[in-house]
């Protein structure tokens, strides 16, 4: 899709996921090896009385999951891929094991560049729920996107 | 670094600190990749070279994910962290890639403290995020620190 297709306030789901406890204490082994992330023991101890996912690790399943429903949409439909950055990260409620989040993406902003005249900047309020529709975490994504070559057919 | 171990009113805005010597492999941006963000300059060297990114470079999401190792070997268990409630804002600035070794340059912006959790406040700390050369980004965090005695 071109940034010029791209339309403001369509909210989609791209998809869910299921954590584990196995798959959120490796992830926080890897990389925020924080007792709460990565030892049962210690967590229920802390004061969230359990394991949950570290915040990194339940972003970076937006990403997967925005990957793969892009790539449903078809060879078309994906030719952004590369971002400046995210504003207003917020980690709002504690993922634990077990539960399942719904992730949605809405395009709330289009950004002409001067200086890239090829690209357009896109904005995009990404959100994480549970199966009540309680949201666990949201950001607002940048992402440049390709502009349609002049000529090209839509 | 000191042995120090840290609570909210330790920190005061305007103190800095360093850390960190992570070295990036290509093996491990690839796995990062495949597991979190599978597209090609993320995966491939000649798909990197063809994009935007000129050469395979890490996922921005793995280098928050690096930068949060890196705090957390210097800093998180030396805390009374419980963990963050957000990012007001983070800039992917460079590329990183295979063979580049990151550090930390991260400074106290602010403190707050919370109505809602007596026992605790937000330090907003400035990571500033470099390879051997140049900044590679920067994250402004708000992680959620015990008070003495909570």
């Amino acid at each position: 899709m071109w940034f010029e297709e791209i339309e403001l306030g369509v909210k989609r789901t791209i998809g869910s996921h299921k954590f584990t406890q196995d798959e959120i204490i490796a992830f926080g082994k890897k990389y925020d090896p924080q007792p709460f992330h990565v030892d049962p023991v210690a967590a229920k101890r802390s004061s969230y009385g359990g394991i949950i996912a570290s915040g990194w690790h339940t972003v970076a399943i937006w990403m997967r999951l925005m990957i793969e429903f892009q790539k449903s949409l078809g060879p078309e439909a994906w030719r952004g891929g590369v971002s400046p950055g995210f504003e207003d990260l917020r980690w709002i409620k504690p993922v634990r094991p077990g539960m399942t989040l719904t992730y949605s993406t809405e395009t709330i902003e289009k950004i002409d560049l001067k200086s890239r005249p090829e690209l357009g900047l896109i904005k995009s309020r990404n959100e994480a729920r549970d199966a009540h529709g309680m949201l666990y975490m949201s950001f607002v994504g940048k992402g440049f996107i390709p502009r349609k070559p002049a000529g090209e057919a839509s | 670094m000191t042995s120090t171990f840290y609570h909210f009113e330790d920190f005061r805005p305007g103190q800095r600190f360093g850390f960190g010597q992570y070295e990036v492999t290509k093996e491990e941006i690839i796995e990062f990749a495949a597991e979190f963000d599978p597209q090609p300059h993320h995966m491939d060297e000649e798909a990197g070279r063809r994009s935007i990114l000129g050469g395979l470079a890490a996922s921005g999401w793995h280098v928050c994910a690096m930068g949060m190792r890196m705090f957390g070997d210097a800093f998180a268990n030396q805390t009374a962290s419980r963990g963050g409630v957000g990012v007001e804002e983070c800039r992917w600035m460079k590329p990183v890639r295979p063979g580049d070794v990151l550090h930390i340059e991260m400074e106290v912006v602010e403190t707050r403290i919370l109505k809602s959790i007596p026992d605790a406040g937000i330090v907003k700390f400035r990571w500033d995020i470099f390879n051997q050369r140049e900044q590679v980004a920067s994250l402004t965090l708000l992680p959620l620190i015990s008070k003495r005695g909570a």
